[in-house]
This record gives C-alpha cells, structure tokens and sequence, in this order.
C-alpha cells in the first residue's frame, strides 16, 4: 500500500515538468468533454456509489454526510 | 498509520512548492470576462433500481430490493462580473423492501425475502444547498462558501465550508482547497423486535410476542441496549491540483481526508451471533442485537484523472482512486469513459467502472458473528467485493439556441444508463437525465 501513496505522491512531480500552454492554443482542453470535473449530470450516479461502497472522495462528490450513507 | 501520515504530508509538501514554483505569466491581459454571462438553470433526473439477496437490515441475508427516484434544480445566478451564486435544490423519494423489514411482522408471514408493508417503506430525502463564489479582477483566484441543509424522516444534516482556488502558470495550473463540516443527526429507529427489550419495554410480554409463536430458541433474550449518541459528525480537506500537460492533455491530482465522529452505524441493521441459539417468528430470525461500528473513522482518498483529446471525435476520460481507512477498509476505483462525437450537436458517451474493495475489520456474513465481538456488521456494504459498471449516455447540445421561450433557451441534454453488477450478486440500473437552460 505504501508503494501506491508513493506512486500517487509522484503525479505532481510530473506535472511540474510541463511547458505552459498559451491561451489560444488552449482549443481543445477547453472542449467539454476534457472538464476535469465530474459532470453535473453523473451526479446522482457518484451518490448511489457513495451509498452502495465504502469509499467516498477524490472525486469531487461527497465525502460524507448530509445523508445516511457513509 | 504513521508512514502514511508522514508520506501524505510529504505529497501535499510537494504540491505547495510546485505550484509556488510555477506562479509567473499569470496575467494573459487586462480584459476582464464576467465569471457567469447569464443565469443557468439544471433540472436533474434520475431512476434508480436495485436487487440483491443481503440486505443489511436482516443481518446479511434478504432482500436488497429498492428505487430511488430524484429530481434537483441548480440555479447559478451572476450576482456582478465577479460573483455568482448558486441553489441546490433536491428531492429524493425511495422505496425499500429491506428497509420495511425494519418491521416485519405487520402483515401476514414475516420473511426477510418479503417486502412488508410499513410506514419504513418509503421515504423522502430533501436537501437545500446555496453557494456563493467570488473570482478576483485577474480570474486567478476563487473563493467559494456553502450552506447546505437536508432531512429526512430519521436523518437531518446541516452543512457549511469553503474552498479556495489559485490559478498559475497562465491558468496551466490550478491548485484548490477545500474544507466541509456536516453536523447530522440521526433519529435512532430500532428493529421491531429488539424495542420491547429498550429501557421500559416489556420484553417477552409484549404484544409482538404474545401473539405470535417463538420456534427455535423461545427463550428469546437479545443482548440490546439503546444506542447513546446519535449524532454524526464529518470533517473533511480536499485537495485538488489539476494541470495542462500537452495542447492536448490535462491531468488532475485529488486527495480527500475524512474524519468521522459518532453514531457511524445504522440502527436498524441487525446482526446475529453465531454462538447464540436462533429465534423464529415465521421465517422471520429474531435479530441478537443492531450493528455496533466504532465512533471514529478517518478516510484518505487519493484520485487522479488524466484526459486526453485525441481527435475531434474523441476524447478519453479516465480516473483511478485509491481508498483507505482506519476500519481496514482499502479500495480501488477506475474508470474510463469515451466521449464520442457523431454529429455536431450530437456525442455518445460509452463508459466502463471497476470497483474493488477489502472488508472492513468488523464485517461477517449472516450468523457468523461472536457475541463477544466489540464491533459487528453483516453489511454487504463493507465486505469484500469487486463491481462492474456499463454505461452508455447520449448528449444534444443546442449551439446557436435558437429556440428561446420566455428568454429562456435550451442549451443541453444529457441522457445515460448505468448497469452496476457485485460479485456478491446486487445488481442495479440507473437511468439519468440533464437539462441545461440559460436565461436571456
């Protein structure tokens, strides 16, 4: 398990290596479909999971509370 | 638990000092956009149907069958160029067999694979939420504050945080913080048959066993006692560093801490003890005693979503999630999803999930509990199991929006079905729907 928090640990590592991209070559990140947020209407689909699963966060849903489930 | 304290502060360490690193060329000019140009308005559906044979309610084994229908409206309103706040409401009606056997004995012949039909059956969940952001004069900075409220017949939850998000490296990078505190309430509702055995029942004199015949043991004596706290208390810190890494991919990197305190079991799940001889109303077994589950429980989620434009008629969306907590429990999720675009106001959206999780320290199936155990729960919720999910949606977005009626005008539609198979054998389906609409 230790080795895995590592390997998580080590994502921004990677991500400090990145050239910037300009504003107007930004087309296709900004296309919809590449929203890095989950999608207003998966919504109720990460709640049912928060419900029927032990595991809840790093999703941008709920991480507990405000209703009977875990 | 120390190394991964210790491993975890070190990753959030790093994070801080990258994005520190990268805060130059903030400002891509002067003009400055509204954060919202006009009010949007999401109306949510969903249908939600479930089937299985280990209900937590009767100990492990019975039914799981349930639907859940819910609707919710989200109103974002331009307060000025820089403020917008944003209603959440929701309204969730649920149908539950497992829950209904709660009570099993109010109709005919009480079995754990029947539904029965009392007030437990169905509920309503409500839920209220208002946020209000602030973006600065260079967009570079968001702050944000929410108040939410929600109930239901044995439940009440009240709300409130904040999170904060700070733009680098020409709005490459974007490294945000959060913080919730959720204040609930549970109103404890206890199996039928262990109430007579609360402080002031009558035990075996009582009504429910005067009129109907104990087989198996008949010297029925659970170990119950009333639960003492029924408050449940969650504090959670997220963080969130998402970053652009090509003209075509953009990854994010999430991490979520969770400290629970309180009531964190429910108390109308029953367990039954292994070293305790079975009582019988019907088919019915008499529960030992309610689920007993500690009063603390610390999570750690560590997520990541990579996405990748591969053409104008692709992209990749895919996410993994590690889990783990102090009750044992450690997950992991992935999942992808391959927006496929068909026509210009058209996209499928083919999905795949996979879930697995270990147990918690205190689950064991039906009847194989120890009454000398400190914690238990037969919840099928916290065993060991893998999940497969299918989904398949479709998405109409209205570009020009022409048809504007009483200046408001339909922006998109999102449909989607998810098939949701455990290897412990619940299945479930969920049917979703999204409409988008701006207002003039």
């Amino acid at each position: 398990m230790i080795k895995k928090i590592v390997l998580v640990a080590c994502i921004p590592i990677a991500f400090s290596s990145c050239v910037a991209v300009k504003g107007y070559e930004k087309v296709n990140i900004n296309d919809p479909d590449m929203e890095l947020s989950e999608k207003l209407c998966d919504r109720n689909i990460t709640i049912f999971h928060s419900y029927r699963e032990a595991a809840v966060g790093a999703n941008g849903g709920k991480t507990g509370g405000g209703c009977g489930c875990n | 638990m120390t190394n991964y304290k210790l491993l975890l502060f070190i990753s959030l360490f790093m994070v801080f000092g990258i994005c520190h690193a990268q805060n130059t060329g903030q400002n891509e000019g002067d003009y400055k956009k509204r954060v919202l140009e006009t009010a949007e308005i999401d109306i949510l559906a969903s249908y939600y149907s479930q089937d299985g044979n280990n209900a937590a309610v009767t100990g492990g084994l019975g039914t799981e069958e349930l639907t859940d229908i819910t609707g919710t409206l989200v109103i974002a309103i331009p307060l000025s160029d820089d403020d917008v706040l944003t209603v959440d409401a929701g309204i969730s009606a649920y149908t539950s067999a497992s829950s209904s056997n709660i009570n099993p004995f109010d109709k005919g012949f009480a079995d754990p694979f029947v539904a029965s039909s009392g007030a437990s059956r169905d509920d309503t969940w409500y839920n209220l939420t208002g946020i209000y952001s602030h973006s600065s004069d260079d967009r570079n900075s968001i702050w944000s504050g929410k108040l939410s409220f929600s109930t239901e017949y044995d439940y009440t939850s009240l709300g409130f945080g904040g999170s904060y998000t700070r733009l680098f490296n020409e709005k490459n990078t974007e490294l945000g913080f959060s913080a919730n505190v959720f204040l609930d309430k549970w109103k404890a509702i206890y199996p039928y048959e262990l109430r007579p055995f609360a402080p002031g029942g009558r035990g075996l004199n009582d009504f429910l066993f005067l009129e109907n015949t104990i087989t198996g043991n008949p010297d029925y004596n659970p170990s119950f006692t009333v639960l003492t706290d029924e408050n449940r208390n969650s504090y959670s810190f997220g963080v969130g560093l998402s970053q652009i890494l090509s003209k075509n991919i953009q990854g994010a990197f999430l991490a979520d801490f969770v400290l629970q305190q309180g009531l964190l079991s429910t108390p109308f799940q029953r367990v039954y003890f292994s070293d305790v001889a079975d009582s019988f109303i019907d088919n019915f077994h008499l529960a030992d005693d309610i689920e007993r589950l500690p009063d603390s429980r610390f999570k750690v989620a560590l997520g990541g979503r990579l996405n990748f434009f591969i053409n104008e008629y692709l992209v990749v969306r895919s996410y993994y999630r590690y889990y783990f907590d102090d009750w044992g429990i450690n997950s992991n999720t992935l999942s992808i999803e391959l927006p496929v675009k068909i026509a210009e106001k058209f996209t499928l959206y083919p999905s795949y999930r996979f879930y697995n999780q270990k147990a918690a320290d205190y689950f064991a199936p039906y009847n194989e509990h120890l009454s000398t155990s400190q914690f238990y729960t037969s919840d099928y919720d916290l065993s060991d199991y893998n999940a497969n999910q299918y989904g398949f949606g479709i998405n109409y977005t209205n570009i020009i929006m022409k048809q504007h009626k009483l200046k408001v005008g339909l922006k998109s539609i999102d449909l989607k079905y998810n098939y949701y198979k455990r290897n412990t054998g619940l299945s479930a389906g969920i049917i979703t729907a999204g409409f988008k609409f701006v207002v003039d």
